[in-house]
């Protein structure tokens, strides 16, 4: 199969760029995303495009969590403290 | 097929906490809270940036929730009622900010603009295994890019790609339709990706 290199003025590259985000997350119907993979698979400055976009995604899908803070989980406890001794709130 | 409502309904996980605080338990409220603090502690990093706001976030959060909670219906997922109070305390927090002033994105911005720039090699960052990839400091330039983002396209992604919502579940968060939240999430994660590109140039 020959790699074409028409990126960025070809249309097709342009209309599936826009669409690479539902592609990953599987929200394209059947024929679009079956154009997508043959698109995909012909041009390979979208399948780098593709690839980079994945990987934005996993970073932030394995992005660590902070711990609580201390002095927030006092701050919380003192708050729910005081909104169950308060007849108002019930 | 299941609709998403349904799926939303069989799978909330926190149905019977919720149903007993509604009728009258309030000592297992500090459970709830519980559940979900550091959770909401790490959204509020996210959108916020500041620790402090942060913090305030959470518990105007949780202010609300216990409030609110004798009206909740359960039209919705627990978890999905309370990600809407937050975001919505959220938005009230940054409207009184200056940081990150709001701005379109548009998708011309994101296109190569001559051949030169067209990317034909995949980087090392997006090839390598991921635990080789990811570190403190990564870590830190991927808060800052999402700091940097307009609000309205920060709380899609983060509420999409780091607390893992769905698409339609964002859309009821943020009081969107899907393909708004389709729109702006794709915009966001290509505003993220030129971010780590430009982190990592010299790789």
């Amino acid at each position: 199969m020959t790699e074409h290199h028409h990126h960025p003025h070809d249309e097709q590259c342009i209309e599936l760029f826009s669409r690479l985000s539902e592609f990953i997350d599987g929200e394209l119907d059947q024929p679009l995303r079956f154009l997508v993979e043959q698109h995909l698979a012909e041009c390979k400055a979208c399948r780098v495009c593709l690839t980079t976009l994945e990987r934005t995604i996993d970073l932030c899908r394995h992005s660590g969590q902070a711990p609580l803070p201390e002095a927030l989980s006092q701050r919380l406890n003192r708050m729910i403290a005081d909104l169950q001794k308060d007849p108002k709130s019930s | 097929m299941t609709g998403p409502q349904n799926f939303q309904k069989k799978s909330d996980s926190d149905k019977e906490l919720v149903e007993a605080i509604q009728s009258g338990e309030r000592g297992l409220f500090p459970d709830l809270v519980q559940r979900y603090e550091r959770a909401l502690y790490n959204f509020g990093i996210r959108m916020c940036g500041d620790p402090t706001d942060a913090e305030d976030l959470v518990q105007d959060t949780f202010l609300n929730v216990f409030k609110y909670l004798k009206s909740f219906r359960r039209e919705t997922k627990f978890k999905n009622w309370l990600y809407r109070i937050a975001a919505s305390v959220c938005i009230k927090k940054r409207r009184r900010s200056k940081f990150a002033p709001e701005r379109e994105l548009s998708l011309d911005q994101f296109l190569p603009l001559d051949e030169a720039d067209v990317e034909r090699v995949t980087p090392r960052w997006a090839d390598a295994p991921l635990e080789q990839v990811l570190n403190d400091e990564l870590e830190q330039q991927l808060q800052n890019g999402i700091l940097k983002l307009p609000e309205k396209y920060r709380s899609v992604l983060v509420l999409r790609d780091i607390e893992g919502f769905s698409t339609e579940e964002t859309a009821q968060i943020l009081n969107l339709t899907p393909s708004n939240v389709k729109v702006r999430l794709h915009r966001a994660r290509l505003y993220l990706r030129d971010h780590l590109k430009h982190y990592f140039k010299d790789d």
